[in-house]
């Protein structure tokens, strides 16, 4: 056992402060067992030995070792400066009053623990605690920045601040999904998601600090070529076209992708990774749209074809450029609304966040796809068998979609009525398990880091799957319904890692692949489990 | 009149400092959206599940609703009862909340003492001596006082045994955190010494809220001041008064505003409206984040920045 952290023990030098022993993951059940006494594997010396990585057993970020003790003191002053700038309008306006009603109140009561699935499932490591990170940030706040803080340190809550607890810190804020369970939970309204969030930020705005994944290969990218996902609109557009000619051979049905149509009720946007990994998604949206007659477009715009918008987790800048970049794009073509795809980020950042940034003409009005899929299919202009989808369906609740936006009932409705297996996971809709791949740690894979996310954040979405198929024979197929790309990427590498394909015969995609394997007119089926097909054509 | 003037000081502090957090929260920049849901003032149907007005096609063409009623039911258990604590902190909530409780019942018994000095200063003939009207209201003083006193003893103790025997809460307590509890057991405490031993209908209590209003003229010949409980008794009340909203225990009210600001925060940004308005202000505002990536100068604002793609990549 480790013996129990406090907050001050950021700030004094050891190898690695938390570290996970074989046995001390929260358990998992028959067949799955065997990853029981599962630990991380060690970084390996000689790759990380020019970076930081005393927190834990894994490294996020990846920051250089200072090389003097003068550059540590540099980081450290930058850091103090920083965060003062997170409580001056001028630079923090976008989170301001939420950020100092959260450092001010927490009453330390610990509620917000038994909500946060990395702190349970981790065998309740003191550093995944919720409270943990924002009380060694409380603590720096009060002591470097608040008049007579070194004094009242003593007796408010003492730290020291030095190159490790920063270097730590900024790991540690990437060891929380943002999924703001324990802010649902708080009984004051306190958010240890935001400050977490506004701890990314302060690296990121001022330091220049973040995972590359994020910044240089996200939304840097995003901006300069047009996707994160690196493709060029050139290339988006051969995809597309590429997907449009699959979609036929997988379904029999033809369907026209169209591009760039000024004055389209609908702009529909895409997370770019579905187009890479998972086509099928983007041809089924074709293809419900096209059968329900709907008027819309993509756009071939750089950044207009992903809707991405990783700024949202660590950075309100590129957050506001790749926002304002998007509802641009839908004013010059004249869409009645722009819909974002199944991507529950995307919803987030462009449907709410952004709300209180898009002034005049680039206020275009957004809507979830949850919401227009059911209006379509409610509608009658389509017709279902449902029977197709005889198999057992469960329903993956995206953080930002449902707890941050409250759409919780469109595609409840949408499979209880092409679904005829449906259940709920427990517990569901705004008291969901994160996926474990939120915020970011989809798509984050440096060092070991998937493998710190397939064991310990994504292990309660895991168990919950798992119980929600309880009962089901093992050779049954199983769906998991997965409305948001990010949560489909941490799905199928739970999925991957347990083996859980050979082992429970779990599948994991999306909504509209479950709205067209369901749909009358079409003489193949889109789902397949593996080789087998959904339903006999 | 010493203890007088220090209530009077202490109270004037408390308007101050809580008059200072409520004007700096409500002068704040307009943030961006960060609701949580469920937003207890959306209609009924939708609250139960933590549905929202986003799950209608095209909600902008319609009525943006919120319903006070909704948002009262929730909040009304909420802050008297602390159901959130119950719901999800069930052995935290057996200690916090006759704690909350027992303060709320003593700012209420300190609402109705102040009710009767005014009833009593205005010689109001139905609030004779005798008359219904003042057996009631003795009679809730009374009551009140005595169940907040002990609720607030008993919750007090229980807060304090939980903090130092959880190791969960232990861990994250400072001295402030063990000091405030003790503040406030200190109060309870000799209140209820003082009433037990010497003042059990809290006349004294009566008259020195009588005493408050009249610049120290008393109702008759006893006040708390005159034994060391009830001494204690007013100068702990008078500090705690002052204390509270120079810290975090300013939850109670300032909560409002982690709700109501935030967290339910979900008004939607129409166009030529008054959060539009905020957001143009804000989008003036020149940051100066160092990171390369940001570009900011100190004379490039918001609106500039956002309208540009990164040069830099760190």
């Amino acid at each position: 056992m480790n013996k129990p952290l406090k907050p001050s023990d950021m700030a004094k030098s050891s190898d690695c402060l938390c570290h996970i022993e074989p046995g001390e993951l929260s358990p998992l059940p028959p067949p799955y067992a065997d990853f029981n006494q599962a630990t991380i594997t060690p970084l390996k010396p000689e790759k990380v030995k020019n970076i930081e990585t005393s927190l834990d057993d894994t490294v996020a970020i990846g920051i250089p070792k200072p090389a003097s003790k003068e550059e540590e003191e540099e980081l450290v002053r930058q850091f103090l400066s920083g965060l003062k700038k997170l409580f001056e309008k001028e630079n923090n306006w976008t989170f301001l009053q939420p950020l100092l009603l959260s450092m001010k109140h927490c009453a330390k009561c610990q509620t917000c623990s038994n909500a946060c699935p990395v702190y349970e499932m981790s065998g309740r490591k003191e550093i995944y605690r919720p409270i943990f990170r924002a009380e060694v940030l409380r603590r720096i706040y009060k002591k470097y920045l608040k008049p007579g803080g070194k004094i009242t340190a003593k007796l408010t809550g003492d730290i020291d601040l030095n190159w490790t607890t920063i270097a730590r810190l900024a790991e540690l804020s990437y060891r929380c999904t943002l999924c703001r369970r324990c802010a649902t939970v708080c009984p004051i309204g306190v958010d240890n998601g935001l400050i977490t969030h506004e701890i990314r930020k302060l690296f990121s705005q001022e330091m220049g600090i973040a995972p590359k994944e994020l910044h240089e290969k996200g939304s840097v990218q995003h901006l300069r070529v047009g996707s994160s996902t690196g493709m060029n609109p050139l290339a988006a557009k051969d995809s597309v076209e590429f997907i449009q000619e699959e979609m036929e051979e997988i379904t029999g049905y033809k369907v026209e992708i169209p591009w760039d149509v000024e004055g389209a009720d609908i702009l529909l946007i895409h997370n770019a990774g579905e187009i890479l990994s998972w086509p099928e998604n983007v041809g089924a949206f074709a293809i419900i749209f096209q059968a329900a007659g709907v008027s819309w477009t993509l756009s071939s715009e750089t950044t207009g074809y992903d809707a991405v918008n990783y700024g949202l987790w660590y950075d309100d800048v590129q957050f506001a450029r790749v926002a304002v970049k998007h509802a641009d794009i839908a004013r010059r073509l004249k869409v009645k609304k722009i819909v974002v795809g199944e991507c529950g980020h995307a919803h987030k950042a462009l449907t709410v966040t952004a709300d209180r940034l898009l002034t005049g003409d680039l206020n275009v009005p957004r809507e979830s796809a949850m919401v227009t899929l059911d209006d379509i299919v409610m509608s009658g202009k389509l017709q279902f068998n449902p029977s197709r989808n005889n198999f057992p369906v469960t329903l993956h609740d995206p953080c930002n979609m449902v707890r941050a936006m409250g759409i919780v009932e469109p595609q409840r409705r949408i499979l209880r009525k092409i679904a005829p297996r449906f259940r709920e996971m427990t517990p569901h809709g705004v008291e969901n398990y994160c996926c474990g791949g939120g915020s970011g740690f989809a798509i984050m894979s440096g060092y070991n880091f998937a493998e710190w996310r397939n064991l310990v954040s994504s292990r309660k979405k895991f168990l919950q799957i798992l119980n929600a198929f309880q009962g089901e024979p093992r050779e049954t197929p199983k769906y998991v319904c997965a409305p948001c790309s990010n949560c489909k990427g941490a799905i199928r590498d739970i999925i991957n890692c347990y083996h859980a394909e050979e082992r429970s015969r779990l599948y994991y995609g999306g909504l509209v692949d479950l709205i067209v394997n369901a749909m009358a007119n079409m003489k193949k089926p889109i789902i397949r489990f593996g080789e087998e097909p959904s339903w006999a054509a | 009149m010493g203890f007088y003037i220090l209530s009077y000081l202490c109270v004037a502090v408390f308007i101050l400092a809580t008059g200072y957090s409520v004007y700096r929260q409500l002068t704040l920049p307009v943030h961006v959206r960060w609701e949580i849901y469920p937003v207890q003032h959306e209609t009924a149907a939708k609250a139960a599940y933590g549905g929202s007005y986003l799950e209608e096609v095209n909600w902008w063409e319609k009525k943006y609703e919120s319903s006070l009623f909704n948002e009262l039911k929730y909040m009304g258990p909420e802050i008297l009862l602390l159901r959130g604590l119950w719901k999800e902190n069930r052995s935290l909530w057996r200690v916090s909340f006759p704690f909350h409780f027992g303060l709320y019942l003593m700012i209420a018994t300190f609402g109705l003492l102040l009710l009767h000095a005014f009833l009593t200063l205005w010689g109001i003939p139905a609030f004779a001596a005798g008359s219904a009207i003042k057996t009631l209201l003795d009679g809730l003083i009374v009551f009140t006082g005595w169940v907040g006193l002990i609720l607030g003893n008993i919750g007090s103790l229980g807060v304090l045994y939980k903090r130092l025997t959880d190791l969960e809460l232990r861990d994250y307590s400072s001295f402030a955190d063990y000091f405030n509890i003790g503040f406030i057991f200190l109060f309870f405490l000799s209140a209820f010494v003082a009433c037990l031993l010497g003042d059990p209908f809290l006349q004294g209590a009566k008259a020195y809220a009588f005493g408050l209003l009249t610049g120290g003229h008393s109702l008759n010949s006893y006040v708390p001041g005159q034994s060391l409980p009830g001494g204690v008794a007013i100068v702990s009340a008078s500090l705690l008064v002052a204390y509270i909203p120079l810290t975090h225990m300013s939850h109670m009210y300032m909560k409002y505003f982690l709700y109501h600001n935030v967290k339910w925060d979900d008004a939607p940004n129409r166009r030529g409206g008054s959060i539009e308005a905020a957001i143009r202000k804000n989008l003036e505002l020149k940051p100066t984040w160092k990171a390369k990536h940001v570009e900011a100068d100190g004379q490039k604002s918001w609106r500039d920045i956002a309208s540009s793609a990164p040069k830099e990549m760190k």
